[in-house]
C-alpha cells in the first residue's frame, strides 16, 4: 500500500528501462550468480575447446601408463627409463649394455648372441615412452647395434583410467556429452512443455481437462525407471539418450507454462486487447508468451542440472553413452568401482561435475531473484 | 472422511490400471526378451522356454492373463532368478529397502525441517549461510558421489563403519547409505521449510499475532509454522514413496539386498514379470502415500478438509 | 500545539526509515501526535503519507528493513526501544489493532474462536476451556449471529464483514486503552462499512477506549473523529478537531483534499438523443462445479434480465456492491462475454455478432479498466500499448503516423509525450489510468465503457481522472457506462443511474431523483451508507 517510489519528471528524451534490462542490472549486481556464469563458460571452454590444445585423444590407450596417479611432471620419469629400457630390450629379446639419456635424446647400446634385426626397434617405438628410435651403427657383424631415439615425454596432469586413457582429455569429453545433453535434452523438453501448457491454458475447458488429466497419468509412472526402460529398450545411443529424459522432463514444463498461461489470460492487459480487437494469435505472440518467458527461463536452469543429474545417474548404472565415448557421469561411476586403488578416477569428474552444477545453482537462483515480479 | 478415502482408492484403480498397461505393451514393443542372450540358445530349447513362459501366446492373451494374475496378487515367475517368483523376491527384498528408506526419511524430514527453520529465523545470518550451502551441495551432489566419498572418508580411512552390505541388520551397517540416501531429500526439505517459513513469517496474520502481544514461541511455532508445513507435506508423499521403494544407486554401491536393484536388473535382462513387479509395487506406494498426504493435509489446512 | 496534560499515547519526533537497494527511504520523518483518553484521533493521508508506518513503527511491526526512532510514550512508558518481552505487555492487552485486510489478517487454520482467545490466554492466563466463556460473549457483542455455533468456524467460512468483526472481538477482548484501526472499511462495501463504523462507535460509548482511525477517506472522518492528523510525505501537515479542519482548514494540501471530492454536475444530452447502444433482456449464466464427464452442475446468473439504453453524449452510471453483476453487464454489452439477449450498436443488431464479426466495431467500443497496474502489459513500451487498436484497425498507418498519433493521444490524456518510450512500472497509478484512456481514445470510440476507472486511485488524483474523462466526453461527444461502487463518483459523472443487487436492476432513473427520492429501501441503504455514515 505503500507508494512511496517517487516517478521522477520525464526529461525529454528519456528512454525507460524495460523490466528485462533491469532485471540484467539486478542480476549483474548479484556476484554469486556472475561468478557462476564465469565458472560455466570456462568449464564449457575447458570441454570444447580443450581438447584441441592436448595431443591425447579420449580414445588413446597408454600400455605403459595404466592407472598412473595425476602428476604435473611429465612422464616418464627419467629415473626410471633405465629400468623400462631394459624391460624393452628383454622383450627385443637384447640385452642392454649402455643406456644414456641427455635432454629429450636417448642413446643406447644392445647386444646379442645373434646378429641383431636392425627392425627390432619395432620394439622400442612400440613403448609409450621412447619415439623415432634408429640405429646409427652397427658392430660386431650385427651383433651389437648403436640405436639412438627420443624420449616421449607425455603429460598426465589428471592421470590415466585402468585403461590408460588420459583422464584430463576424458573429463573434457564427458563435459562435452554432459553438457550437451543438458541443454538438448532441457530444449526438448522446453519445446513440448511451453506448446503443450499454452495451448492447454490458452484453449482451457474441456480441451485442458482432457490433456491435464493425461499429464497426471503420465506423472504416476515411477519415471526414472520410465527412462531406463526406454534406453535399455531402444538403444543407448546419444541422440536418444537425450530425446528420452526431455520426453521425461517436460511434464513440470507443461503445468509451468499452463498454470501462468492461464494466470495471465484473467489478467486485465489482455482483456484489455481483446477488447481492442486482437485476435487469438495476436494475443499470444504480443501478450502471453512474452510475459511467461520469465518464468520459463527460471525453469530451464532448474531442468538443465536436473537433466545432467538423470544423464550421470544412467551412466552410473551403466545406460548412459557407450564406450569409449563417456560422460561425467559415467566416469565418476569408474571412479567410485576403483576408489580404494585410484581414487582421482573419482575426485576430477566429481570436481567439474559439481562444480558446474553449484554454477548452475547460483546462476538459477541469481536470474529468480532478477526475475522475480515481487521485488518491485 | 471414509467416502473420501474410499473415493480416492476407487480413483487410483483406473490409474493403476493405465499404469499397468502402458508399462506392459511399452516393454514387449521393444527388441529383445529374456532369453536374447550373448550366446544364441538351441532353438529347441528357446522354444521350450517360450512355451513355459507362455510368452509363445499372442500379446492380448499375456496381457489378460497376466492382468487376471496379478489381481490375486500372482505377478508371475522371474526369467533370470529361477528360483523365485516375482512376488516372493519383493516379499524379500521390500523389508531391507524399506527399513533403511524409513531411518533416511525420518533423518531428512527432521534434520530437514530444523534446518530450514533456523535459516529462516536467522534469514541472512552466518547460520542461513551454512545452512544453505549445506543444503546446496545437498541438491546438487548426487547420491553416487556422496556414496563413494563417505565410504572412503568412514569406511576406508577411518574404519569406523562397515563399507557396505547388511550384515546382522545392526545400526552400525545402516549409517552411511542412509546417509547418502537422504541427504538430497534433506537439502530439500531444508529448502522448502526456508523458503515457506520466510514467506509465512510475512503474512498479516502474523503480523496480528505479534500486534496481539504473543510470545515469540507461539507466533513461529502456533502460527508460522503450521502454514509453512503444508509445502513442506505436499512434497512428503513423492519423497517417502520414492526412499521407501528403495534406490538402485545406494542399494549398488552398499550392496544391500533390497528392492531398488531390481527394476534396473529386471531392465536389463529383459526380465518383463520382474520389471512389472516394481512399476506395480512403485505405483501402490505413491498412490497410498498421496492418499495420507492428502489426509494430513486436510487435517493441517481447514480449507481443504474432506468431509 | 497539542497539550500532553491527559495525552496517554505522546509521540514525539517519531522517524521511520526503510532501507532499500535503492538507497534508504525516508516514510515518516520526525512527527508529534498525541491521543487522548477516550477520544478518536482520525489519522488522514493518501498512500505513501506514512499514516501506516507510523502505527507500525509504534506497535513494532514494520517490516525487517523498516528503523523507527524519536519517542512514543504510553502513560509514560517509552514503546520505542523496548524489548520484545516487555513490548508485547503493552500490545494487544493496553493497545490493540485492527487493519484493513480481514481476508489475511486473520490465521486460515485456526479457529475464530481460539484466535480471539489467545490474546486473553497470553495475557491474563488460564486456559483456552476456561476463556471460551468470554469469546462467546466477545461475539455476541460484535454483532455475530449464532456465537455458539459461530466460533468454531474457520475464517475462510464468513463473510468480509463478520471477519472484521472477529477482529473487534479480538481487539476489544483485554479491554484495551487505544484501538488502532488502519483503514478498517477500504476493503468492505459501503453498507458494510456503515455498520463496521457504527459498531465501532458504540464499543466506544460503552468501553470508552481511544481510537485510532487511519484512512484515507475524508467522508468516515467527518462523521467519526474528534481531532485529525493530515499527513503527507511522511509529516503532519496539518492538526486539530475534526470541525476546525473541515471548516476552516490552513494548509493548501487540506484544502485540496477537501476539494478533492467529487463535485460538479455533467450537463445532461437532449432527449431526442439518439440511441448508439442498447441491451434487451440481457443474461450470463456461468455453470458452476462441472466435472470432467458433466456431472452435476449448478447455473449462476450473475446478469439476469436486465434492459439498457444509452444515448449519445450520455453517461449511465451502473452502482452495486461486489457481486452484483455490474462489471459482468459492461462486458457483455460489448459482446465480450457469451451472453444472451437482443443487443444493437447504433443501427446494427449485433446480438448474433461472434468475434470476428465484431471486431471491425470494436474501435467504437471501448473499455477501460478498473486496475491501471494489471490492464497495461507490463513488458511493452507506453507507445506500443496505446497504439496497440491501430495495428488491428489502421494497419495502412505509417510509423511515423503512429508516432504521430501516439503523442497526440498523450497530450491529450495530459502526459508528456516523452514518456512514450517507457514502461508502465515507471509511472504512477493516476498516470497508468491515463495511459489506459490514450489506449481507448486513440481509435477515436463513440462508447466507451468504464470499469471503476477511478476505485484505485487517491482522492486527490481521482478528481483529476474524472476531470479528464468529463473533458473528453465534451470534446468528442462521447457516450460512457460508467461503473462503480463509488456512488459520490457515480453522482458526479451520470446522468442516469442503474441500481443492481443479485445481477438485477433494484431501481433506475435520473440522477438527482434517484440520489435524492430514492425508492427501494436497498438504494435508500446504499446511498445512506455513502453520505451520511
Amino acid at each position: 500500500m505503500t507508494d512511496i517510489v517517487q516517478i521522477p519528471a520525464a526529461a525529454p528524451e528519456t528512454k525507460g528501462r524495460s523490466l528485462f534490462q533491469l532485471a540484467a542490472l539486478r542480476f549483474r549486481r548479484n556476484r554469486a550468480a556472475m561468478a557462476g556464469c564465469i565458472m560455466l563458460a570456462l568449464i564449457a571452454l575447458f570441454s570444447f575447446v580443450g581438447p584441441f590444445f592436448s595431443p591425447h585423444s579420449y580414445d588413446q590407450v597408454f600400455p605403459s601408463y595404466v592407472s598412473i596417479g595425476p602428476n604435473l611432471e611429465p612422464r616418464p620419469d627419467t629415473s626410471t627409463l633405465q629400468e623400462v629400457m631394459e624391460s624393452v630390450a628383454a622383450r627385443a629379446r637384447v640385452t642392454l649394455k649402455e643406456f644414456n639419456v641427455e635432454g629429450e635424446a636417448f642413446t643406447a647400446t644392445v647386444t646379442s648372441e645373434q646378429p641383431i634385426d636392425p627392425r627390432a626397434t619395432r620394439y622400442f617405438d612400440r613403448a609409450n615412452e621412447f619415439e623415432n628410435t634408429k640405429v646409427v651403427a652397427t658392430e660386431d657383424e650385427g651383433r651389437t647395434l648403436k640405436v639412438e631415439g627420443q624420449v616421449d615425454r607425455e603429460y598426465f596432469p589428471f592421470g590415466t583410467d585402468s585403461n590408460g586413457r588420459d583422464l584430463l582429455v576424458r573429463v573434457m569429453l564427458g563435459g562435452q556429452i554432459s553438457i550437451a545433453v543438458g541443454l538438448l535434452a532441457s530444449l526438448v523438453s522446453l519445446g513440448l512443455g511451453v506448446f503443450y501448457g499454452a495451448t492447454s491454458g490458452y484453449i482451457g475447458g474441456r480441451v485442458d481437462n482432457v490433456m491435464m488429466r493425461f499429464v497426471e497419468i503420465l506423472y504416476s509412472l515411477p519415471f526414472v525407471f520410465l527412462v531406463v526402460v526406454l534406453v535399455v529398450f531402444f538403444g543407448r545411443s546419444f541422440i536418444l539418450i537425450f530425446l528420452v529424459i526431455g520426453a521425461v522432463e517436460w511434464l513440470d514444463m507443461a503445468r509451468i507454462v499452463r498454470g501462468q498461461t492461464l494466470a495471465l489470460k484473467r489478467r486485465e492487459f489482455v482483456g484489455a486487447a481483446q477488447a481492442l480487437g486482437l485476435t487469438d494469435w495476436q494475443i499470444i505472440r504480443r501478450h502471453i508468451i512474452p510475459n511467461t518467458i520469465g518464468p520459463v527461463i527460471v525453469f530451464v536452469t532448474v531442468v538443465v542440472p536436473k537433466v545432467i543429474l538423470l544423464e550421470s545417474f544412467l551412466s552410473f548404472l551403466g545406460l548412459g553413452v557407450q564406450s569409449p565415448l563417456t560422460s561425467w557421469g559415467a566416469l565418476i561411476s569408474e571412479g567410485a568401482n576403483n576408489i580404494q586403488s585410484a581414487p582421482w578416477l573419482l575426485i576430477f569428474p566429481a570436481i567439474f561435475f559439481v562444480v558446474t552444477l553449484f554454477s548452475l545453482n547460483f546462476v538459477g537462483d541469481g536470474l529468480r531473484d532478477a526475475l522475480d515480479p515481487k521485488d518491485r | 472422511m471414509i467416502s473420501f478415502v474410499l473415493r480416492r482408492l476407487a480413483s487410483a484403480v483406473p490409474t493403476l490400471f493405465i499404469v499397468v498397461t502402458i508399462s506392459f505393451f511399452l516393454m514387449r514393443f521393444a527388441p529383445g526378451g529374456p532369453f536374447n542372450l550373448e550366446r544364441p540358445l538351441p532353438p529347441t530349447t528357446m522354444e521350450n522356454l517360450m512355451r513355459t513362459y507362455h510368452l509363445d501366446q499372442p500379446l492380448w492373451r499375456q496381457y489378460v492373463t497376466y492382468l487376471s494374475n496379478a489381481v490375486t496378487g500372482d505377478f508371475g515367475p522371474s526369467y533370470i532368478y529361477h528360483d523365485n517368483n516375482v512376488a516372493q523376491l519383493i516379499g524379500k527384498g521390500l523389508p531391507y529397502s524399506m527399513e533403511l528408506g524409513f531411518y533416511a526419511l525420518i533423518l531428512a524430514v527432521v534434520g530437514g525441517v530444523i534446518a530450514g527453520t533456523i535459516a529462516a529465523l536467522r534469514q541472512n545470518s552466518f547460520l542461513d549461510f551454512a545452512v544453505m550451502s549445506v543444503s546446496t551441495i545437498g541438491v546438487t551432489v548426487p547420491n553416487f558421489v556422496v556414496g563413494p566419498v563417505l565410504t572412503l572418508i568412514f569406511a576406508i580411512m577411518l574404519a569406523w563403519l562397515p563399507a557396505g552390505g547388511w550384515g546382522d541388520g545392526s545400526f552400525r551397517f545402516l549409517v552411511l547409505p542412509m546417509i547418502a540416501l537422504a541427504l538430497p531429500q534433506l537439502a530439500v526439505f531444508a529448502r522448502l521449510t526456508r523458503g515457506s517459513m520466510i514467506e509465512a513469517l510475512n503474512t498479516d496474520h502474523i503480523r496480528t499475532a505479534k500486534a496481539y502481544g504473543l510470545p515469540s514461541r507461539a507466533v513461529v511455532i502456533t502460527h508460522a509454522m503450521r502454514g509453512a508445513m503444508l509445502p513442506v507435506v505436499s512434497y512428503l508423499a513423492p519423497c517417502a514413496a520414492a526412499l521407501l521403494t528403495g534406490s538402485a544407486v545406494v542399494e549398488t554401491i552398499f550392496t544391500i539386498p533390497g528392492v531398488g536393484r531390481y527394476f534396473v536388473l529386471g531392465a536389463i535382462n529383459r526380465d518383463y514379470t520382474l520389471v512389472m513387479g516394481t512399476v506395480i509395487l512403485i505405483a501402490i506406494f505413491v498412490i497410498v502415500f498421496n492418499l495420507l498426504v492428502d489426509i494430513l493435509y486436510g487435517l493441517l489446512d481447514p480449507r481443504v478438509r474432506h468431509d | 500545539m497539542a497539550d500532553t496534560t491527559d495525552s496517554i499515547l505522546t509521540v514525539r519526533g517519531l522517524k521511520v526509515d526503510f532501507s532499500t537497494p535503492d538507497g534508504t527511504v525516508e516514510a515518516v520523518k520526525g512527527i508529534d501526535l498525541d491521543v487522548h483518553a477516550g477520544e478518536t484521533l482520525a489519522v488522514v493521508g493518501e498512500s505513501g503519507s506514512g499514516k501506516s508506518q507510523t502505527m507500525m513503527g509504534i506497535m513494532g511491526l514494520l517490516a525487517k528493513n523498516g528503523m523507527v526512532a524519536g519517542s512514543a510514550r504510553y502513560r509514560g512508558q517509552e514503546l520505542i526501544g523496548l524489548p520484545p518481552k516487555a513490548l508485547n505487555e503493552v500490545r494487544g492487552s493496553k493497545i490493540t489493532m485492527i487493519f484493513q485486510e480481514p481476508m489475511t489478517s486473520l490465521d486460515p487454520l485456526y479457529t475464530i474462536g481460539r484466535q480471539i482467545a489467545e490474546p486473553i490466554v497470553h495475557h491474563r492466563g488460564g486456559t483456552f476451556r476456561e476463556a471460551r466463556k468470554r469469546v462467546l460473549e466477545l461475539l455476541e457483542l460484535v454483532g455475530i449471529p449464532e456465537p455458539a455455533r459461530r466460533i468454531d468456524s474457520y475464517p475462510h467460512e464468513l463473510s468480509g464483514g463478520q471477519r472484521q468483526r472477529v477482529m473487534i472481538a479480538m481487539a476489544l477482548a483485554n479491554e484495551p486503552d487505544i484501538l488502532i484501526a488502519d483503514e478498517p472499511t477500504t476493503a468492505l462495501d459501503v453498507t458494510i462499512q456503515a455498520q463496521i463504523l457504527d459498531l465501532l462507535k458504540s464499543l466506544q460509548q460503552r468501553f470508552g477506549m481511544a481510537i485510532v482511525l487511519i484512512t484515507h477517506d475524508l467522508g468516515i472522518v467527518k462523521h467519526f473523529a474528534d481531532r485529525v492528523a493530515v499527513m503527507r510525505r511522511g509529516e503532519v501537515v496539518e492538526q486539530g478537531r475534526t470541525p476546525e479542519i473541515f471548516e476552516r482548514p490552513k494548509s493548501d494540501y487540506t484544502k485540496m483534499l477537501l476539494a478533492a471530492e467529487p463535485s460538479g454536475r455533467k450537463v445532461s444530452p437532449p432527449d431526442h438523443a439518439p440511441i448508439i447502444l442498447e441491451g434487451r433482456d440481457m443474461a450470463v449464466e456461468y455453470a458452476i462445479g462441472k466435472g470432467l464427464f458433466g456431472g452435476s452442475s449448478t447455473v449462476f446468473r450473475a446478469v439476469d434480465g436486465v434492459n439498457l439504453r444509452l444515448r449519445q453524449g450520455q453517461t449511465i452510471g451502473i452502482v452495486g456492491e461486489s457481486g452484483s453483476g455490474k462489471s459482468t453487464l459492461g462486458r457483455a454489452l460489448l459482446r465480450l462475454l457469451p451472453s444472451s439477449g437482443y443487443y444493437r450498436f447504433g443501427t446494427t443488431d449485433i446480438s448474433g455478432f461472434d468475434r470476428s464479426t465484431m471486431r471491425p466495431l470494436r474501435r467504437e467500443l471501448q473499455l477501460v479498466f478498473q486496475d491501471p497496474y494489471g490492464s497495461l502489459s507490463p513488458r511493452l513500451t507506453v507507445g506500443e500499448i496505446i497504439t496497440e487498436g491501430l495495428y488491428v484497425h489502421e494497419p495502412e498507418l505509417s510509423r511515423a503516423e503512429r508516432d504521430r498519433r501516439a503523442i497526440a493521444a498523450l497530450k491529450e490524456v495530459g502526459l508528456d509525450p516523452a514518456s512514450r518510450n517507457r514502461y508502465p512500472h515507471e509511472f504512477s497509478g493516476g498516470q497508468r489510468q491515463r495511459i489506459a484512456i490514450a489506449r481507448a481514445m486513440i481509435l477515436k470510440p463513440k462508447v466507451v465503457i468504464l470499469d471503476e476507472p477511478t476505485s484505485a486511485l487517491d482522492r486527490s488524483v481521482q478528481g483529476q481522472v474524472i476531470e479528464l474523462l468529463r473533458d473528453l466526453q465534451r470534446k468528442h461527444g462521447l457516450s460512457y457506462i460508467f461503473i462503480s461502487h463509488d456512488l459520490s463518483v457515480v453522482k458526479a459523472m451520470s446522468d442516469y443511474v442503474i441500481v443492481m443487487r443479485n445481477g438485477r436492476i433494484v431501481e433506475e432513473g435520473q440522477t438527482d431523483a434517484i440520489f435524492e427520492a430514492p425508492r427501494e429501501p436497498y438504494t435508500k441503504t446504499l446511498i445512506g451508507a455513502a453520505f451520511n455514515v
